[in-house]
């Protein structure tokens, strides 16, 4: 087992939302800090400013349907950061709705590793988490 | 007296003296356009979007007249498309009707009485086509409406019930009183949330499918029900409301349709103040003078940036995250007001304010 535990950002424009990823990310006793964001573009601000990370990835939890930046919004600005940046971050969407059309846009950003649909629980960050090691 | 513009036609035929017969015959009736070639006819659809009807010959030199439709029928689909042909040319009729997808034919040498039948019946075919059309566009609207609804009602009627789901199973793992009461308080912003959602998509069905009730308004009355609706949000945000009313007149309108617009433009202006102001401000002007009612709805809030602004009456549009909404409210005042025949005009500049003005004619 790694002793190194991920931080996360979580972005949604709900704040009922955010209170709740934030407890159950902390409950599940394998992340490091978690931050959270209503506005998508704070977030992006955020990333744009933070130093490097090595090891390892943050994990982003990215809300889909939000006013002014919407989830696919914020990833095609992701998108255009360098690869270094990149590479720092992993990013899960998540969506109380999960069509066809939303899984599918996913796959034209490389950074989006997967859709969740809500509400999460504590097997899906134990999951995300997982995931964050076995990508290295 | 305003005469109905005449019908355009355009006649296709290599005789000259084919065309002038045509054009003196049914000048008076018709605004005939008459062509002796392909290239002249293709320069008359250009020119003329509005032609209703051609007539071409079948046998002419550059191309038949079945050629002729056959090309043009992709680029012009409106003009309703009339073969004239000799009797022998069966073949050509034939093909008319499968390639070149002709209304009808008429046979040479025609008649007056011929043509006119023809000009008429088209007319009618060229009418019904177009009101199709219209419809079919309204449909698409309608459909495309219905789409963005059955996306936005999957999200935003779910979300705040999945947060709220979320947020009693999470519960059961937090012993801390003070962290349930946040919780709870959370919650109760989400219902909140749905509330003022169900809230519009009623008043939605209420603006698109209701009919207006035109009946005699006493603003008072209407300011008085607003002002007992945003008392609370006032006190507790701490805005000032002011409101005005100057009523010369008696004023006919739907009533209905005016506590939507007040209602949702008002809300709007209590939403999006700027937290850090000590002297928050709405006001609300209303004048009904000379026939007109105007509405003033003015508030000292975060404003609109100017690239959202063109946006703000889309549905599901939303310029901000500050506060709860379903991106509806200014959908439906705009809808309201086009129901009315009135108008809304917005002033905003970020950081400062933002001002409706809202004007509707006296019924």
């Amino acid at each position: 087992m790694s002793s190194l535990q991920p931080n996360f950002i979580v972005i949604d424009d709900s704040r009922l939302d955010c209170f709740i990823s934030e407890k159950i990310i902390r409950n599940s006793g394998n992340s490091g800090s978690v931050r959270s964001f209503t506005e998508a573009s704070e977030a992006l601000q955020f990333i744009k400013d933070a130093p490097i990370i090595e090891h390892p990835k943050t994990v982003i939890l990215l809300d889909i349907q939000m006013p002014v930046m919407s989830g696919f919004d914020f990833a095609e600005a992701f998108e255009q950061l360098n690869e270094d940046k990149k590479s720092d971050y992993i990013i899960f969407m998540v969506s109380s709705s999960t069509n066809e059309s939303d899984r599918i846009r996913i796959g034209n950003y490389p950074s989006i590793r997967c859709l969740y649909k809500k509400p999460l629980n504590k097997e899906i960050i134990n999951e995300l988490i997982d995931q964050v090691f076995i990508a290295g | 007296m305003n005469k109905p513009e005449k019908i355009k036609v355009l006649y296709v035929d290599d005789e000259l003296n084919n065309l002038m017969g045509f054009k003196a015959s049914f000048r008076v009736n018709y605004n005939i356009l008459i062509a002796q070639n392909n290239e002249e006819a293709l320069e008359h659809l250009k020119n003329h979007p509005d032609i209703r009807v051609i007539f071409s010959d079948q046998r002419m030199p550059d191309k038949t007249g079945v050629e002729f439709f056959e090309q043009i029928r992709g680029t012009y689909p409106k003009p309703i498309r009339i073969l004239i042909t000799g009797y022998t040319d069966v073949e050509a009729v034939i093909n008319a009707i499968n390639l070149g997808n002709v209304f009808r034919y008429v046979k040479k040498p025609w008649s007056e009485a011929d043509i006119l039948t023809a000009i008429n019946e088209a007319n009618k075919f060229y009418v019904a086509n177009m009101l199709m059309e219209t419809k079919n566009a309204e449909l698409q609207i309608a459909y495309d409406e219905l789409d963005k609804f059955a996306y936005s009602v999957t999200h935003d009627m779910r979300n705040p019930l999945l947060s709220i789901l979320g947020a009693v199973e999470l519960s059961r793992e937090i012993d801390d009183i003070s962290e349930i009461r946040e919780m709870l308080h959370l919650i109760k912003e989400s219902v909140g949330n749905l509330d003022a959602y169900i809230q519009n998509i009623h008043d939605y069905y209420n603006v698109n499918r209701g009919q207006l009730e035109i009946s005699e308004i006493d603003f008072k009355d209407i300011v008085e029900e607003q002002l007992e609706t945003h008392r609370l949000t006032a006190k507790m945000k701490q805005v000032n409301f002011n409101t005005r009313i100057v009523q010369n007149e008696t004023f006919r309108g739907d009533a209905m349709s005016m506590k939507i617009i007040l209602n949702n433009l008002l809300s709007n202006a209590f939403k999006y103040q700027k937290k850090e102001r000590t002297d928050k401000n709405v006001e609300l002007d209303i004048v009904v003078d000379a026939g007109e009612l105007t509405m003033l709805i003015k508030d000292n809030g975060i404003g609109i940036s100017g690239n959202h602004i063109g946006d703000i009456f889309n549905m599901f549009f939303r310029a901000t995250s500050q506060d709860v909404g379903s991106g509806f409210g200014l959908y439906n005042v705009k809808d309201a007001l086009l129901k009315l025949n009135g108008e809304i005009k917005v002033d905003s500049v970020i950081n400062e304010g933002t001002t409706f003005t809202v004007k509707v004619r006296n019924k």
